[in-house]
Formats: C-alpha cells, sequence, structure tokens
C-alpha cells in the first residue's frame, strides 16, 4: 500500500499526541465544571439584558420579547393538550368501535416522498 | 540507496497533476455548494401525521417477511442516516432482505413541542405509530427498533407497556448508564448546569447546543475532517460520501425542553436505567418489564455512547430470549459504512428473522 504524503504523516503524528489529551481534559470535573459555570454566566447574562429591554418597552406600553416568549409557551402548552387529547380519543375510538382496514386518521392522506 | 525510476516519477508527477486538477474542481464545487448530496432517497409515503410527528413506509414491492419493522428513531438528530446514500443505507438493506419497514419521524421540533414529555413519545406517539402500523397491515404484532435515544424510548414503551404488541425489540447504540456519557451529561450532572441555562425562546435545547457538544467530544476531529477532505479531494466518491455524512453530523434538530429536562434529572442525575427509577406517565417503570425476544447492538469505539454507558443493557432487560452484539465499529458505523454493511445489518436481518415469518 503506498504511504501517505508527508504532510499526512505530520499531520498524524501530531493529532495522536494532541488529541488523547484534549479528550481526556474534556473528560474532566474540572471541565464539566467549568462549561457549566460559563453557560450559567452566558445565561445569567442574557437574563440581565432581557429584563431590562423588556423594562424598556413596557415603559411606552409594548409587549417585550419576553410577553411573546411566555405567549408562545401558553400555545405551545395547548398545542400539546390538544394532540395528546386526540391521540387518546383515537385510541379509545380504536378500542370502542373496532376501526376497518385502511381507515384514514386526521391528516394521515398517505402521500409519497 | 534506491535508485531513481525515471518512469515513476513521470507516473508521480502525472498522478499529482491530475489529482490537483480533481481538487480544484471538487474544491469549487464544494466551496459553491453546486452539488448536494442526495440523502434519504429510499421512496415512501407519510400514512400518519400529528404535530411534528410523521410515520413513514418505505415502498417495497418484494416484502417477504413479517410482522412489519418499525423504526423509533432519536430525538436529536435527522433519521435520514438510516438512508444516507443509495448503497449506504440501512432501509435499503432491509427493504431487499424482505422486510416492511416503517419509521417513526420526530421532525423538527418548535415551541409547540417544548413542553413534550418522555411520555408524549412512550405512551402516545410510539403507541400511535404501532396502532397504524397494525391497522394498515391486518397483522398482530410488529417488530420494534429503536437507535440510540430513539432506542431509549423504544425501551421505556416496551416496559411500560408489557402488553404492547411487539414480536421483537432491538435497539442500537442506546445508553443506559449515563454516568460514562461523558461532557454530555457530566455538564449537567456534575457541573449542575440547569438545562433551563441553555434553552432557546422556543424553550428547547437548540442544534447549535447539541453540536457543540458533540463536538466536543472529539475536540481535533473538526480539524482532522478537513485534512481527510484535503488528502482526498481528488476522489468523486469520497467527496460524495463528505459531504451526505458532514451534512447529516451538522444538521441537527432541537431537543424539546421539558424532555431534556426530565433526561437530565431522571437519566443522568438519578442514573434511573441503572438504579431503577424510572417514571413515565406518574408510573414506576422497570426494564425488567420488557419481555419480548430482545438484541442490543453496541459499538466499542462509540465516543458518543461509549461501550460502559451501552453495556449493562443486557442484564437490565428481563426478556428470556436475549442477545447482546458487540462490534469493532463507531456510533455511525453501526448503520452506515463497510462494518454496518458486513456485520451490524446482516445480524439484525439475521436475528429478526428468526424472529418473524418468512415467505419464500
Amino acid at each position: 500500500m503506498a504511504q501517505p504524503p508527508l504532510w499526512r504523516r505530520l499531520y498524524d503524528n501530531a493529532e495522536r499526541a494532541v488529541a488523547p489529551r484534549l479528550e481526556s481534559v474534556v473528560q474532566t470535573e474540572h471541565f464539566a465544571r467549568a462549561t457549566a459555570l460559563a453557560g450559567w454566566a452566558q445565561a445569567t447574562a442574557r437574563a440581565q439584558v432581557t429584563a431590562l429591554s423588556a423594562r424598556v418597552w413596557h415603559l411606552v406600553n409594548l409587549p417585550s420579547g419576553t410577553d411573546i416568549t411566555r405567549l408562545r409557551t401558553q400555545i405551545g402548552a395547548l398545542d400539546r393538550e390538544v394532540r395528546r387529547l386526540a391521540l387518546h380519543l383515537e385510541q379509545q375510538q380504536a378500542h370502542n368501535d373496532g376501526r376497518t382496514d385502511g381507515k384514514e386518521t386526521d391528516g394521515a392522506d398517505a402521500r409519497p416522498l | 540507496m534506491p535508485t531513481l525510476d525515471p518512469y515513476s516519477v513521470l507516473e508521480r508527477v502525472r498522478r499529482d497533476v491530475e489529482r490537483n486538477a480533481l481538487r480544484a474542481r471538487n474544491g469549487i464545487r464544494l466551496a459553491a455548494t453546486c452539488v448536494r448530496p442526495s440523502v434519504g432517497c429510499t421512496p415512501k409515503d407519510v400514512v400518519w401525521r400529528r404535530g411534528r410527528t410523521e410515520l413513514w413506509h418505505y415502498r417495497n414491492d418484494d416484502s417477504r417477511v413479517a410482522p412489519s419493522l418499525l423504526i423509533v428513531f432519536s430525538l436529536i438528530s435527522r433519521s435520514y442516516i438510516l438512508d444516507l446514500s443509495p448503497g449506504n443505507s440501512l432501509i435499503e438493506r432491509l427493504l431487499k432482505a424482505g422486510f416492511d419497514v416503517w419509521l417513526l419521524d420526530w421532525g423538527v421540533p418548535d415551541e409547540r413541542d417544548a413542553q413534550n414529555q418522555l411520555e408524549d413519545y412512550v405512551d402516545d406517539y410510539i403507541p400511535a405509530g404501532i396502532a397504524r402500523v397494525l391497522e394498515l397491515t391486518g397483522r398482530d404484532k410488529v417488530n420494534l427498533l429503536g437507535y440510540c435515544f430513539g432506542g431509549d424510548l423504544a425501551l421505556l414503551h416496551a416496559a411500560h407497556h408489557p402488553d404492547s404488541p411487539l414480536r421483537s425489540l432491538t435497539v442500537m447504540a442506546t445508553p443506559v448508564d449515563f454516568r460514562h456519557m461523558g461532557p454530555l451529561a457530566d455538564v449537567f450532572g456534575v457541573g449542575g448546569l440547569d438545562v433551563a441555562d441553555v434553552l432557546d425562546a422556543d424553550g428547547n435545547v437548540p442544534p447549535q447546543v447539541v453540536l457543540q457538544g458533540f463536538r466536543t467530544l472529539k475536540p481535533t476531529s473538526q480539524v482532522t475532517r478537513y485534512v481527510d477532505l484535503w488528502e482526498r479531494l481528488w476522489n468523486d466518491e469520497y467527496v460524495a460520501a463528505y459531504q451526505a455524512m458532514t451534512a447529516w453530523s451538522d444538521d441537527h434538530v432541537p431537543f424539546p425542553g421539558a424532555v431534556a429536562e426530565e433526561v437530565v434529572r431522571m437519566l443522568v442525575r438519578d442514573n434511573g436505567f441503572i438504579t431503577d427509577r424510572l417514571i413515565v406517565g406518574g408510573d414506576r417503570v422497570h426494564l425488567a418489564d420488557v419481555r419480548c425476544p430482545f438484541l442490543t447492538v453496541l459499538a466499542n469505539r462509540d465516543h458518543i455512547v461509549p461501550e460502559p454507558a451501552a453495556a449493562p443493557l443486557i442484564e437490565l432487560v428481563g426478556a428470556p430470549d436475549k442477545h447482546e452484539l458487540r462490534l469493532d465499529a463507531g456510533h455511525i458505523g453501526l448503520v452506515v459504512g463497510k462494518t454496518a454493511a458486513r456485520t451490524t445489518i446482516p445480524t439484525i436481518i439475521d436475528f429478526l428473522q428468526q424472529r418473524s415469518e418468512v415467505s419464500t
């Protein structure tokens, strides 16, 4: 088999030396704690900025991004409830009535992809 | 001292010139992204849909194996890895072996999925998918196959619903001991980071966070992949495979926020699979209640779900007919590439065929 080119062999040697060290660093508890701390700091900074901008928008009686997020969360929760209800109804109906083969369910029209 | 053969020198120069020309051509194509990889090409039909979730049925004129095979995919990546490209596709091989293949695809979660919990998938979507398969095939059982976190969902389903009409359960690269999941879990487990701190405005864990988490596992892999590409940029086949693979590995989907919180609390901090402290939909769930024929496939060189994270599973399930297959492969190598083609897929096919009716 042909040998890889010189530049590739140099890279492989360097990678073999560096990769295990880096991989063992990311496996340490210190790395996990540092990453968590960085994530927490980022989230805290983001929350401060969001709170500040919300106060500004509320001053002029306009909804802020957090208000929209809250609405979206509520819509999401409602959507989930409806979906679960629909699924439970479907299951219940299947138990009660006994379904005929090939009967379509809501949004179930087979379409080729 | 080795003699310098002018013909071989000329041949090398000619080859290098030719390869550099091809490198330039493929490099321009890649940079201009004018050639997109064809992924997920096997023809299929959407036979059921609820929210973002779809049930796909792959077309097969030569279906000889019953019952049908329902695949449950992971929640954090795209399912086309199972049907990556023609000739390198788990789905394609299963169809060729005569299976009737169905797949539950979770789609791309948005703010409407942020409050989904594990029970939504385990108690609602998977049973609905199974019911739809049974309804359309007229059979009374299915073979269930879960990949990666989809394996966890399938396991929880089988454990929470011991009466579920499963002929068999196969899971691939499925973690159960989350202490060994490495930095991905440690940041939340050991580091104590709250899931709420990484959620986006939709209330989901953004795909960039998931992607960054995976990249951290192999810090040099990003550089190495470009080095590999440069070395083989002249090879059209390699470039096509590279494009398909990197397109998939960079293409994650948001992870529903409430599921992420549940996973961190129950599976990472409590290590629920190992400590038998699993709760789904308010009920205690025990892996010992998985009684159907069971196969777990794990990869020795898996850096995403390391071998110690998947290995205890075989002891935890209560099935009398249970098997473990360990392969010398990586996480993705279980479903695409040479190891998959040579070992994983034939073994899975063999396992399923032995527990199915095969008509000739």
